[in-house]
């Protein structure tokens, strides 16, 4: 892999030239938490104060709401408009983790469906990933296997030595990044080994950890015991705090509105939490409790592994930092029963 | 108090007077804790009392059925009575272990203090009236009050009035009105366009996970407002107007229940300032009604009790 590097102190140059072309999205707390907004040109602070997003960079492709068409009644039908987002955009310091989340939700929303709300927004996207160096005590993702401090789902991995970021190039879309740039210097071997050591240090400051070994068949062997995910729920408040703060989740909900007549199709974030969910076209098929806390637990960890090969929680630990009761889903996970029928067999 | 509330809550499990307690129990990450509700005597131990036991247990008492042994803070104790005087739950199924509160830390007041998140901070430890903080090598003292919760500064109850047994320990005196009315204040002080403007800024940031709602004893609606759609009083999609809506009449369905427990804003993932509101409705209450939500378990509900002489022809 080709590994470059630029000094600190030109980052605010180097974000600016991009800017020129791209809306840089970058961490900010300007609202009172942390998010992915459009850089100011100027304000690289979180370079300092940013460990992680309270809302996770999914939001740059599923918002919290979005229009899909707008609409107005004329005499005879309606005349509808279809927004079209074709702007390029760079999301500059997304953590491995939640930039695993986004090739996951890709695989829903690009690879099996092309999506084109979230699809024409995610074609015209690089990643620029920055790697962990403080992880909170909630992270886990080494359980998931994903690095803090590595990411293959980036088109750029920056590596904080000290003075100076190591940057990989990934992609051709990355490498096209740098040489938009003169602030780019060769890396010299001791600036490769110091990133190494960085790295390192990332990894051993991630104490949390899960064994998800077996976790498809655990959770397949213990779905219809009842008792079990009634104490696994039990003080579960049937908030929207996890579903929507965790990069992977992407349930939404469509709904219509119109003043006089003038009117949108709004999609906007969802939750298997909620007992109002799917009461729209039907019913909800997990009126109680346990039955919805069982179906976030079983997303994650059995159905998207069978149905797509992959684990669908990176460990970013936000479902559990943030969460009203305290409700954690490594706890969850250790307390589950081994495969029963793996020991039958 | 730990060891006593151990043994009280072991003899109601074993002579079958309860089938479970309601407590709190260690949390997986710094200063955290997190409900516990255990019918196994043998879970006994992961009962705990600290500073951090924020959780109003009440809610708990709208979805577990049979006897129900609780641990009750002050504010607990009365969201418990103001949802029997609501007829949600019986007294008789509940058995309230009540114990006295000294105030509970709002680490988000650490936090800010500090410039360092809750897992940098190494530990918190109250002495009297002081609490000594260690952050990276430092250690820091602090007046008690500077970081407990506006709530707690404004608390009217300390220890539970209602309890079936009260667990001796110390409530020290930490209420201070005016702190805890801080940034009702403030907001009093903006003209109606900023304090409009500030309002529709912090409600552009809900992201409407009804966390609120969620932990909100007094929220015990079977089915909320919000999900109504015929006839529908707000729109679904997270806009800035609909999620002040929201909050407005969640507000207005909570006057007369609502203790100024402090969960919604504490549990709001994105830091809307809620109580601002529920405190300014709750004060308002008590100086239209002269009523005090919680405090009396035989005293008729606020919003729902009538009478044949009433003056509203509405409801006679």
């Amino acid at each position: 892999m080709i590994t470059k590097k630029i000094n600190k102190k030109d980052i605010r140059k180097l974000l600016m030239t991009w800017n020129q072309e791209f809306s840089v999205i970058v961490p900010t707390r300007e609202r009172g938490v942390a998010e992915m907004v459009r850089w100011d040109n100027n304000d690289i602070s979180f370079l300092d104060w940013y460990r992680n997003t309270v809302i996770a960079p999914k939001a740059c492709f599923l918002p919290q709401s979005e229009v899909m068409i707008s609409f107005q009644k004329k005499e005879t039908g309606y005349k509808i408009e279809v927004p079209r987002d074709e702007h390029k955009q760079i999301i500059f310091g997304i953590r491995p983790c939640d930039a695993r989340a986004i090739t996951i939700i890709d695989q829903v929303f690009a690879d099996i469906y092309d999506d084109y709300y979230y699809a024409s927004k995610r074609r015209n996207t690089l990643l620029l990933g920055l790697s962990c160096s403080n992880p909170y005590d909630s992270c886990f993702c080494t359980s998931s296997n994903v690095n803090p401090a590595e990411s293959e789902d980036v088109d750029l991995m920056f590596t904080d030595i000290g003075d100076e970021y190591v940057i990989e190039e990934l992609t051709s879309g990355g490498k096209a990044l740098l040489n938009m740039s003169n602030m780019i210097k060769k890396v010299t071997k001791a600036d490769v080994n110091r990133a190494k050591e960085m790295k390192a240090a990332s990894v051993e400051k991630l104490k949390k950890r899960v064994d998800t070994k077996d976790i498809e068949g655990r959770l397949r062997s213990c779905f219809n015991d009842r008792d079990l995910w009634e104490r696994v729920a039990a003080k579960c408040i049937s908030c929207g705090i996890c579903t929507f703060l965790c990069p992977t989740c992407f349930c939404f909900d469509i709904n219509d509105e119109m003043i006089h007549k003038h009117g949108a199709r709004y999609r906007g974030w969802d939750s298997c939490s909620f007992r109002s969910y799917t009461k729209m076209p039907m019913e909800n098929p997990r009126e109680e409790k346990w039955r919805r806390v069982r179906q976030r637990v079983c997303h994650k960890f059995e159905f998207y592994p069978i149905n797509l090969g992959i684990n669908a929680c990176t460990g970013c630990g936000r479902c559990i930092r943030l969460c009203p009761v305290n409700w954690d889903i490594t706890q969850v996970i250790s307390s589950l029963p081994a495969d029963i029928s793996m020991h039958s067999s | 108090m730990e060891k006593e509330l151990r043994q009280e809550a072991g003899k109601l499990l074993d002579d079958g007077t309860v089938d479970c307690i309601i407590g709190f129990a260690p949390g997986s990450l710094k200063f955290t804790t997190t409900p516990l509700i255990i019918e196994d005597v043998g879970e006994l131990n992961n009962l705990i009392v600290n500073r951090f036991i924020n959780n109003n247990l009440a809610k708990y008492l709208l979805e577990v059925t049979g006897r129900v042994g609780i641990i009750a803070k002050g504010c607990d104790s009365r969201s418990i009575v103001s949802l029997i005087q609501d007829k949600q739950i019986t007294r008789q199924d509940i058995v309230i272990l009540g114990i006295p509160c000294s105030g509970l830390i709002d680490l988000k007041k650490v936090e800010k203090l500090l410039a360092k998140e809750r897992d940098e901070i190494n530990d918190i430890v109250v002495v009297a009236d002081k609490v000594s903080i260690t952050a990276a090598g430092e250690k820091r003292e602090v007046a008690l009050s500077s970081v407990l919760f506006e709530h707690c500064l404004g608390c009217e109850l300390q220890i539970p009035k209602e309890y079936d047994l009260l667990i001796q320990g110390p409530a020290a005196e930490i209420c201070n009105y005016e702190v805890s009315r801080k940034h009702i204040k403030e907001l009093k002080k903006m003209s109606p366009d900023q304090r409009w403007a500030y309002w529709r800024e912090q409600f552009g940031h809900c992201i409407r996970c009804y966390a609120c709602r969620q932990v909100c004893p007094a929220c015990f609606c079977e089915r909320c407002f919000v999900e109504e759609s015929q006839p529908r009083w707000v729109s679904p999609v997270s806009q800035w107007q609909d999620n002040l809506i929201f909050q407005a009449i969640r507000n207005i369905h909570v006057a007369g229940r609502c203790t100024d427990c402090g969960e919604c804003e504490r549990v709001c993932p994105v830091n809307i300032p809620l109580r601002s509101l529920s405190k300014e409705m709750y004060d308002l209450v008590e100086e239209m009604f002269n009523y005090k939500t919680g405090m009396d378990v035989n005293a008729p509900s606020l919003m729902t009790a009538y009478e044949l002489e009433e003056v509203e022809g509405l409801i006679r």
